[in-house]
């Protein structure tokens, strides 16, 4: 269910002997491997939590590390096919998952999946995003050419993510403008509500 | 406050040469306009009309500007306050044509000032949309919605003489994004009565 391409050799074919995890020792590993899927940037964290799981358990890190690849392959291609528990447990076991562990498993991800699944749809392409918002607002008090002005304008930076890098833009606004923006604004978020 | 020195009020009898009052009045709206670097070319062309050499042209085109922009930057608005500009022995009929060109134009040119003043590049246009997306290589199926917001946005106008530069600048926004950007606004409208009111 979880991938339409061949399953990988390491994942299909022999593999290598794998050490024997009790129960307990299952639903330890699997607890590292939801904290690092739920936290994705916590990449060293997840290895030395990974190591200390080898350690403790007297397993070599070597074969630990191909075993939890293969296994993390399940969840992320589930998790772009929006597959249900069921549906995990199935794969796990075609596998070669006892049905026990696949349970165990796939109950882990019915928890879990509202977080990844909001992780997933975070990462999805938008274009030239606002990250930021400044303001500031005063009186034009006089110019070169108008000795007393006193009219009120407002200054708006944006902050926005092109690509990889943020640009800021600066904009001003008269007074009708803004009451006009924050109206729109008001409007858009009604719409995005209705939505939802 | 002198607005001319006395040799420019003298400048500007060669208006009498003029012929028509319409074309006092054209006049007058292109001195005030123009930039004093673009007076040059102005008075050439004001020659021909006013059957006037190049140089009391000149001296003509750079006096009604600095006229014109010295009532408009001190804000002038009443008849008298602008006859008084005038020395004694001004023509009579000309220092009232004169004046009431000026107070026929006086709003339209602090309109002028004020849209030309220097600023920030200024919000000329918006437009927004609302999609939902569907679909994505991250994840297969969701329904997210996510606006989509177009600022057209004028350089300064200063810089740009008399072809401003328009850019258009998309962006988007998650639902998140415009809650909280909502907030800020509404603070800044809380604000802004707030002033309104002292």
């Amino acid at each position: 269910n979880f991938t339409r391409d061949p399953v990988p050799e390491a994942v299909s074919g022999p593999p290598p002997p794998p050490p024997p995890l009790s129960a307990q020792q299952f639903s330890a590993l699997t607890e590292v491997l939801f904290r690092f899927l739920t936290e994705p940037k916590e990449v060293e964290r997840f290895l030395a939590q990974l190591s200390d799981f080898a350690t403790m358990n007297k397993i070599s890190l070597g074969p630990l590390k191909n075993i939890v690849k293969s296994i993390l392959l399940v969840p992320n291609g589930a998790l772009k096919r929006n597959l249900s528990s069921e549906q995990v447990k199935a794969d796990f076991i075609a596998l070669g998952l006892s049905e026990e562990k696949a349970s165990y498993f796939a109950e882990q991800w019915k928890v879990n999946s509202p977080t990844l699944t909001r992780l997933a749809v975070g990462q999805t392409l938008m274009i030239n995003q606002l990250i930021d918002m400044e303001w500031k607002f005063g009186v034009t008090a006089g110019s070169s050419e108008l000795e007393k002005v006193g009219s009120i304008f407002l200054q708006l930076k944006l902050v926005i993510k092109k690509g990889s890098q943020l640009e800021n833009v600066y904009v001003e606004l008269t007074l009708p403008q803004f009451y006009s923006f924050l109206h729109e604004m008001e409007r858009v978020k009604t719409s995005l509500e209705s939505f939802s | 406050m002198a607005a001319l020195r006395d040799g420019e009020f003298a400048a500007l009898q060669s208006l009498l040469k003029a012929p028509s009052k319409d074309a006092v009045r054209q006049l007058c709206q292109e001195c005030f306009s123009s930039p004093p670097a673009a007076l040059g070319p102005l008075a050439q062309r004001a020659c021909l009309g006013l059957a006037a050499g190049p140089e009391e042209a000149e001296q003509l085109v750079s006096a009604l500007h600095n006229l014109t922009r010295h009532v408009v930057y001190y804000g002038l608005t009443r008849a008298e306050d602008i006859l008084s500009l005038f020395p004694e022995n001004f023509h009579q009929n000309l220092k009232n044509l004169l004046t009431k060109i000026i107070l026929e134009n006086i709003s339209a040119w602090r309109n002028e000032a004020q849209a030309s003043q220097i600023s920030l590049p200024r919000l000329v246009d918006m437009d927004w949309r609302v999609d939902i997306k569907t679909s994505s290589d991250s994840i297969m199926r969701m329904a997210v919605p996510t606006c989509l917001l177009q600022l057209k946005i004028q350089e300064d106008a200063a810089l740009c003489g008399n072809n401003p530069v328009v850019s258009a600048l998309t962006v988007e926004l998650s639902k998140e994004t415009l809650d909280t950007m909502l907030e800020g606004l509404g603070r800044i409208r809380d604000q802004l009565s707030a002033v309104a009111n002292k």
